[in-house]
């Protein structure tokens, strides 16, 4: 009956984490991403430098024995880079079974955005950051931009980066 | 009753399902001990499994199981006070009552009852009580019987055919091929040892057993295709069994090929289709061939008594070769060449005696199956805790602290944590013997079509490697066994001109050396032919000039490029090219070495090197800058640091280095990782000479740290795969170093993959 317990928790987790966004700072602005995918969040360690990788995979790091790639957001976005401090932060992110680091200026908290406060995302389509986002999210008078992990990770850029890495590899 | 089952009862009934799994694995294989030698304490514990089955299954009201363990137990208590004698069909039935409770046992564990299991109870249970009727009423009769005339063989297929459906899952499935696919191989062992060495009662009767068990499962899952095949050919094991006389010397082959179908029908099953066997008809009549009508079916036909025929038979031992005589299937000269024959393997064979002790050594050991996933966890977690210990033992808080007590405690840990690690790694090595058997099969079949004699001498079979290692050599192993066999052995009629023994040997070893494993695939053929492969390579333009530089090695190497081949025509069996650079492709994989050695005239041999794990590997750590890497040690020749007059620079801007005669490309290790180093002069750093498939050249980094042992972990899918990397590691101090990949670091020189940007 084990199984059914554990239904039980994930159907309680998925109530408890619906609506809620983790949210921090990136150049100024307030972004957000759902808590589900999110594992935990580290201060910034030493990233082992992976070579022939596009400049925003920072590289490798050692999560308990776990190695998982990092990516850095900013460089991500195409933003200016910036010193990493003693506020920078890692947050490791779980989707579909794959572990990835995000490297963002600084976490500020877990926000409760219903889903009525959160306006679809604008149709600019111009800057490389805007096919990222979910929506954006009103609390109060403050605005969190909320950021589609699954598209952050795995959009045709990266499908691109991976086939490149192939084709290399094929070329062996 | 299924519906209202509380926790409690659900953790009861999964505890005796456990349990009773258990003993009745352990038990299995006893009962058929039971019947070639009944030792009480066996027959005791065997009662003891169905009376305790019958007293749990009673308890949580599985009524067909107690009503087959109960009717099991009543003819071992009447067996175990002698009031009957024990006979091969009890054992058959005994062993259908565990098979008829694992059954219970799997359908107990998914729907909590065995209701559905009736019809198979109702057989069971009837058949258990006929046999103790029958051997009430007339104990002796029936032991007199010769075990061929098992009345339980025969109304097996219409009883089983009877039965409900079942329906058939996909766990039950699998473990029906699984098993089934054992079955057959240890068949397939058995037949061709047959076909050599002749008959032998011994494995007639295990090989009888494996079929007849086959059979049992394909009956079970109506599998009816396979299920007549396999009953045929029982029928015929059966008559070798009890010495009657068949239309052949050795129905061997015929049965291999029979094997050969259920074999296809299995696989067949494995991929979800209805497992047929097309032809069965034809098969089944080829098989009947086998089988003259037994004299005493004639006399039947024509009127005599059975009972006087049964009679008959029991006195009748005479010698095959008389029968086969008086019949005229064979000549008096024949039988006597055949006699001599028989005598001369008796004498090669080992001692009878030793073989019981063997199999009571193998029934003492106990194995489970484990899902290879959950291995694999437990390996990645023991890989863990060595990173976990070191980054305890090593914490850079504790360093210039005191800490006598600490360090002991330490120093215990770090032991247990080798050994720990040293068993987890036995624990996916499987011996090659496995593998080296299916080649038997393999030789048997080719030396068959190409008409060469072949002795395939295996050697150093118990020699373990990890599974997946067994997994991917298991192809190229075929396909140099293959080259060997249509190249390299020459017709028989060649062998004798040049003066060697008509038989070529085949030599398949497997032996520890240098910290890896080496399997060697030898032949006392013709040889690699130099000229041949020359005038190949340059005919399909895989190499420039007129080769006559290369060396013998250089140019045996090339067989394994790809549309490589030499054989003048092709033959189904190998000679279109492909095969051999797969070989090459799947060796390096596992980061095998493959070495080819040639003597024209004497021979070939190809020595496939694998390392012993994929998990671990001896490493040599480099810094350049502030960055660490891994270098496989085995890839590494030598180190040294170079003085200005070692370094030529080319005109095209390459850079090479002098070692000794040699001169090696330079591959500046800073460029490819893109890092800092501490200078760029090469006199003021190391040059390590690295080889990878004969191939040679020189990385150039700061320093040398240090030899270790690394745990290969590779880098994040999401990273997908990158040159000059082939994964990655975990220090001591928690940091990630990288493992480089000698052959893509090798192609980087050739400016293939990597950018070299040595700024960025």
């Amino acid at each position: 009956m084990s199984s059914i317990d554990s239904a039980f928790v994930a159907i309680d987790n998925e109530d408890t984490q619906k609506d809620k966004y983790l949210t921090f700072h990136l150049a100024g602005e307030d972004y957000g991403i759902e808590i589900r995918f999110v594992i935990e969040i580290i201060g910034i360690q030493k990233i082992t430098e992976v070579p022939d990788m596009p400049d925003f995979i920072r590289g490798v790091i050692n999560l308990r024995g776990k190695v998982i790639p990092v990516m850095d957001v900013r460089a991500r976005f195409g933003m200016q880079a910036r010193d990493y401090d003693d506020r920078t932060c890692i947050i490791v992110v779980n989707i579909d079974g794959t572990e990835v680091g995000l490297v963002v200026d600084e976490v500020s908290e877990v926000a409760d955005i219903p889903a009525k406060n959160v306006e679809p995302p604008p149709r600019t389509g111009k800057s490389t950051g805007s096919r990222y986002i979910q929506g954006m999210g009103k609390i109060g008078e403050d605005v969190k931009i909320l950021l589609d992990v699954q598209k952050l990770l795995f959009d045709e850029e990266m499908n691109r980066l991976m086939k490149r890495a192939n084709d290399d590899q094929e070329q062996e | 009753m299924a519906m209202d089952i509380d926790n409690d009862q659900l953790e009861i009934i999964q505890e005796f399902v456990t349990e009773s799994r258990d003993m009745i694995e352990q038990l299995e294989p006893q009962i058929i001990q039971l019947g070639q030698d009944s030792d009480p304490e066996i027959m005791n514990a065997i009662f003891r499994l169905f009376h305790s089955m019958k007293g749990s299954a009673g308890f949580l009201e599985f009524d067909h199981m107690t009503r087959v363990a109960h009717a099991a137990e009543n003819l071992l208590d009447l067996i175990r006070n002698g009031d009957i004698i024990l006979v091969s069909e009890h054992v058959n039935l005994l062993c259908g009552a565990c098979d008829f409770a694992k059954e219970a046992l799997e359908m107990i564990e998914n729907n909590y009852t065995d209701e559905d299991m009736v019809g198979p109870a109702d057989v069971i249970a009837e058949k258990l009580h006929q046999a103790i009727e029958l051997a009430k009423a007339g104990g002796a009769e029936t032991t007199a019987e010769p075990p061929a005339f098992d009345p339980t063989v025969e109304p097996d297929p219409d009883a089983d055919a009877g039965l409900p459906q079942l329906e058939i899952n996909e766990e039950m499935r699998q473990s029906f091929v699984t098993e089934g696919l054992e079955l057959l191989q240890s068949a397939e062992q058995r037949l061709l040892a047959w076909g050599e060495k002749g008959e032998d009662t011994e494995s007639i009767a295990d090989l009888f057993r494996s079929i007849h068990s086959f059979k049992g499962n394909c009956g079970f899952f109506g599998f009816v295709d396979m299920e007549k095949l396999a009953h045929q050919m029982e029928t015929i094991l059966d008559r070798c069994k009890s010495g009657s006389p068949l239309n052949v010397d050795n129905p061997a082959d015929s049965l291999l090929s029979a094997l050969d179908l259920l074999q296809n029908a299995v696989n067949d099953i494995a991929q979800e289709r209805p497992g047929l066997i097309p032809d069965l008809a034809s098969s089944l009549n080829e098989l009947q061939k086998l089988l003259p009508p037994m004299l005493g079916e004639i006399l039947i036909a024509e009127g005599v008594r059975e009972d006087q025929i049964t009679a008959a038979v029991a006195t009748q031992k005479k010698p095959m070769g008389e029968i086969l005589i008086e019949q005229g299937a064979a000549t008096p000269a024949q039988v006597n060449a055949a006699l001599l024959k028989q005598q001369a393997s008796k004498k090669t064979q080992p001692p009878p005696a030793a073989k019981p002790v063997a199999r009571t050594a193998t029934a003492q050991r106990q194995d489970i199956r484990v899902d290879l996933s959950k291995l694999d966890t437990l390996i990645n977690l023991i890989g863990e805790l060595v990173i976990a210990e070191n980054m305890l033992i090593h914490n850079p808080d504790l360093k210039g602290l005191e800490l006598e007590n600490f360090n002991k405690a330490g120093q215990h840990m770090s032991k247990l944590v080798r050994e720990l690690q040293e068993l987890a790694m036995t624990i996916r090595m499987i011996p090659v013997s496995g593998l080296f058997r299916r080649m038997i099969r393999l030789v048997h079949d080719i030396s068959a079509k190409s008409g060469k004699k072949v002795e395939l001498v295996l050697l150093g079979e118990e020699t373990e490697i990890d599974k997946t290692v067994i997994e991917i050599i298991s192809d190229p192993l075929v396909h140099l066994l293959r080259n060997s066999l249509d190249h390299g052995l020459e017709p028989p009629e060649e062998r004798l001109a040049a003066g060697k023994d008509e038989k070529g040997v085949l030599t398949l070893s497997a032996r520890h050396e240098e910290g890896e494993v080496w399997v060697t695939v030898k032949d006392d053929g013709r040889g690699l032919n130099r000229e041949r492969i020359l005038e190949k390579a340059l005919s399909k333009g895989l190499i420039e000039g007129d080769g006559s530089e290369l060396s013998d090695k250089e140019i045996y190497n090339m067989i394994f490029l790809p549309g490589f081949s030499t054989a003048a025509k092709v033959t189904d069996i190998s000679g279109r090219g492909v095969g051999m650079d797969v070989v090459k492709r799947n060796l390096e994989k596992i980061k095998g070495k493959i070495d080819v050695s040639s003597n024209p005239g004497q021979g070939s041999r190809i020595d496939l090197r694998i390392p012993l794990t994929l998990a671990i590997i001896d490493g040599m750590m480099v810094r350049v800058g502030d960055t660490t890497a891994i270098l496989p040690t085995l890839s590494i020749l030598e180190a040294f640091r170079p003085n200005q007059e070692q370094i030529t620079l080319t005109p095209d801007g390459d850079e090479l280095a002098k070692v000794r005669e040699n001169f090696f490309p330079i591959l500046r290790l800073y460029e490819i990782l893109g890092k800092k180093p501490d200078s760029k002069v090469l006199a003021d750093g190391i040059l390590i000479v690295l080889e990878h498939q004969d191939d040679r050249f020189c990385l150039f980094v700061d320093e040398i740290v240090g030899q270790q042992q690394t745990v290969i972990k590779g880098l994040s899918d999401f990273i997908g795969n990158v040159a000059g990397v082939s994964g990655c590691t975990i220090l001591g101090d928690g940091g990630v170093s990288l493992i480089l990949d000698i052959g893509s670091l090798r192609e980087s020189l050739e400016g293939k993959n990597l950018t070299k940007d040595a700024n960025s």
